[in-house]
């Protein structure tokens, strides 16, 4: 299996695009599991009885092959990126809903407390106490999320998506072993950077951790 | 939508859907098969590998970093990259299922380790135990709720993923969904994902109870 | 004749046109067929061609492209969509404009019962069978056709020379195909009704991709779904099975495409091109993407510049 290197300096045009819709998929998907958990999670951790519901359905969602998800969603949004959006946004789920969820268990009840003796409202102190405690664990599901949607948007290429996917499916047709190898590498490396950049992001996040340190 | 379901059952309980080479019967077995092995093979690597790493402290930055790299890799490039190198055979499924358990494996057999109390590792020294019976009879039953969750963690995945499979020529629930998926015929595609969807919730249920029989066990 | 006779007269126009021009469409038409296009149709926005899940359809999908562009139509490739089952409601759905077709598989898709194989009939029966809001502009010299394939070895061990010889190995034969093909009439559903034939076991694997040439070579199948425009039948002295009660029809590559893009700029771009690309010339584009591993939009390029397509 060589590499055929000159491929690859003709295609940079190529790459460049299908990286970057590889990423555009992977984030939004990140976006909007963020944007449904969160909510989700505030409802999961102070009522009770919803929690293994919502917790239970999510893991139950993680056990169905992420192509079927793509293909069952075709008569609803056809051929499109939004297909493959909702597919992956499904799977960010069940990681990030847990973990706000436990993000927002671990904040201390006295600190709560402390804020509710102060007169804060329930919806300041979720916001200005007890989100930004429990960030690092959230942004540990973040992280996780992103790479897996990374990882994970390649499956797209069956619905003629996929971003850097495209590249197996195409090296696979024509016995071509280059796109497939630059693909897997790409994928890897979008991977790392934007593993890297959320620490980053983290860091910048919660400035009251770095104090301790 | 309602219409839907209403032919999934009928899809899931006709006899003649059960029977025969493309039958659900056979392609059960066959992704169970699929799924059983690579787990197994994972856990022959990953196990050792997370115990011995946790327990000497040694290489614990660089397995775990490897491990969020196994995490990235695409399952699709591998199995095609491994089926061009290898031809038509179950070596890219194998290996594409083995390379998305043991990272699960490694990691969470690592936390559980790190997460036992250095206090009782030194106290269990000082009564003279070795090195492998710290190991074994200390941090490991210590480990082993952390261990079991990395364990069940790896087994969905590898379960979900083993769909893969009738990309490659091979069969297990995949094909329903591979196969749906080119003659749009979406009930055979919901068929696959509801079957794969309760092997992996089953096989999850049983190691659940599993672990819960070796713990009542330790605790007896 | 007042405004309403006028406008009647004018829609009655349009409504007959896609008839006659469809009786007389063809290889030598060169106008690009009239049709219900003139009214609301423009490519002005663009068109978004989509590919099915081969060489050989991304090739025409890119050469559609070319042939476009030059034209001054906007396009966008989308390639390697998937299988006609997909493609097809994709098309109806408004997710892509122009589909790289072919005559026969597009009509059993359509009326798997269809007995037509004539060319020029084939055009009429596609118009009658397709939905509103589609429809087929006159189709190309190229042809490319579904083909049932077996090894030398297999076509002496089994005395295989047609798709009828077959039967006499009822129960015994895999077949290998696109798992399409299992529900096709140009498939397994056709080799039983027309010529009583059973296999043992079907195995889903690609359309003419690595997986059923390799699956044939290796000897995991013993009858393999192949196209007649791909090279490496004839490499691995492969035996085409005749199909001497014509159960796959006539296959000339035909647009398929939606009223709300055909103009008459793209039509005539479309039969320009469909006048000019040869069996063998397309043979040709499908080999140096497969072998020499060139970008189906590069030979696509190539074939239309060289043939003064675009300058």
């Amino acid at each position: 299996m060589t590499i055929d290197w000159s491929w690859i300096g003709d295609h940079t045009d190529d790459l460049t695009s299908l990286t970057v819709s590889h990423l555009q998929a992977a984030l939004s998907a990140v976006f909007f599991g963020l944007l449904i958990s969160l909510p989700l999670a505030v409802v999961a951790h102070r009522v009770r009885p919803l929690r293994g519901f919502l917790l239970g359905l999510s893991n139950v969602l993680f056990t169905i092959p992420s192509i079927a998800i793509f293909v069952l969603l075709l008569p609803i949004s056809g051929l499109t990126r939004t297909t493959t959006v909702i597919g992956l946004t499904v799977y960010t789920l069940v990681v990030l809903l847990r973990n706000t969820v436990e993000g927002l268990d671990s904040v201390p009840t006295k600190t709560k407390e402390a804020a509710k003796a102060m007169g804060t409202r329930p919806l300041r102190t979720l916001l200005t106490v007890e989100l930004p405690l429990a960030l690092p664990v959230i942004m540990a599901g973040v992280r996780i999320a992103t790479v897996m949607s990374i990882s994970l948007v390649s499956v797209a290429t069956y619905i003629g998506d996929g971003g850097l996917g495209q590249l197996f499916t195409d090296g696979f047709q024509r016995d071509f072993p280059t796109p497939v190898i630059v693909g897997v590498v790409l994928t890897l490396l979008l991977a790392v950077v934007a593993d890297a950049l959320l620490v980053g992001l983290q860091y910048v996040l919660t400035p009251w951790k770095r104090r301790r340190a | 939508m309602f219409e839907l379901f209403k032919n999934l059952g009928k899809w899931l309980t006709s006899g003649a859907q059960w029977a025969g080479s493309d039958g659900i019967a056979h392609r059960l077995t066959e992704h169970l098969q699929y799924s059983l092995i690579a787990t197994l093979v994972a856990a022959a690597i990953g196990l050792p590998l997370g115990l011995l790493i946790g327990h000497t402290g040694r290489g614990a930055f660089l397995a775990i970093n490897l491990a969020s790299f196994g995490r990235a890799l695409p399952t699709v490039g591998l199995v095609v990259l491994v089926f061009l190198a290898s031809g038509l055979s179950m070596w890219p499924v194998y290996i594409a299922l083995v390379a998305l358990a043991v990272p699960s494996i490694v990691t969470n057999t690592y936390a559980g380790m790190t997460a036992v109390d250095p206090d009782i590792k030194d106290a269990a020294r000082g009564q003279g135990m070795r090195g492998h019976q710290v190991l074994f009879q200390v941090e490991l039953p210590l480990a082993l709720p952390l261990i079991m969750t990395g364990l069940r963690l790896a087994l969905i995945q590898v379960v979900a993923t083993a769909t893969i499979a009738a990309y490659v020529s091979f069969g297990g629930l995949g094909r329903y969904v591979f196969d749906g998926l080119a003659q749009r015929d979406l009930v055979q595609v919901l068929g696959g994902a509801v079957l794969v969807a309760v092997v992996a919730i089953v096989l999850d249920l049983g190691l659940a109870t599993l672990q819960r029989f070796l713990f009542r066990h330790r605790t007896a | 004749m007042n405004r309403r006779t006028l406008l009647g007269a004018l829609a009655g126009t349009a409504v007959a046109v896609p008839v006659l021009s469809a009786c007389s469409s063809g290889v030598t038409s060169l106008d690009g067929g009239g049709s219900a296009g003139g009214g609301n149709a423009s490519s002005k926005n663009g068109v978004t061609i989509g590919t099915a899940n081969f060489t050989e359809n991304q090739v025409l999908g890119y050469l559609y492209a070319a042939a476009l562009e030059a034209a001054g139509v906007k396009t966008k490739v989308r390639p390697n969509l998937g299988t006609r089952e997909i493609v097809f409601p994709a098309l109806k759905s408004g997710d892509i404009d122009l589909l790289p077709e072919y005559q026969g598989a597009l009509l059993t898709y359509l009326e798997p019962k269809s007995k037509v194989s004539e060319e020029g009939a084939m055009q009429n029966a596609l118009t009658l069978a397709l939905p509103a809001g589609l429809q087929v502009l006159p189709y190309g010299t190229a042809e490319d056709s579904d083909t049932f394939a077996v090894t030398r070895e297999t076509a002496r061990k089994y005395g295989l020379t047609s798709l009828a010889d077959l039967k006499k190995q009822n129960g015994r034969l895999t077949i290998g195909a696109a798992a399409e093909v299992k529900t096709r009439q140009v498939g397994v559903v056709g080799l039983k009704d027309v010529y009583g034939v059973e296999f043992k076991e079907f195995k889903s694997l690609d359309s003419d991709g690595p997986l059923v040439k390799g699956a044939l070579k290796k000897g995991d199948v013993d009858v393999a779904n192949l196209f007649t425009t791909d090279t490496d039948i004839k490499a691995n002295d492969w035996v085409v099975l005749t199909d001497p009660l014509n159960l796959i029809p006539s296959q000339h590559i035909v647009p398929l495409i939606a009223d709300r893009v055909a103009d008459p700029t793209v039509r005539k771009a479309l039969a320009r091109l469909g006048n000019l690309l040869t069996t063998a010339q397309l043979t040709e584009l499908n080999r140096q993407v497969d072998k020499d591993k060139k970008d189906p939009e590069d030979v696509a390029n190539a074939y239309a510049k060289q043939h003064g397509l675009t300058k």
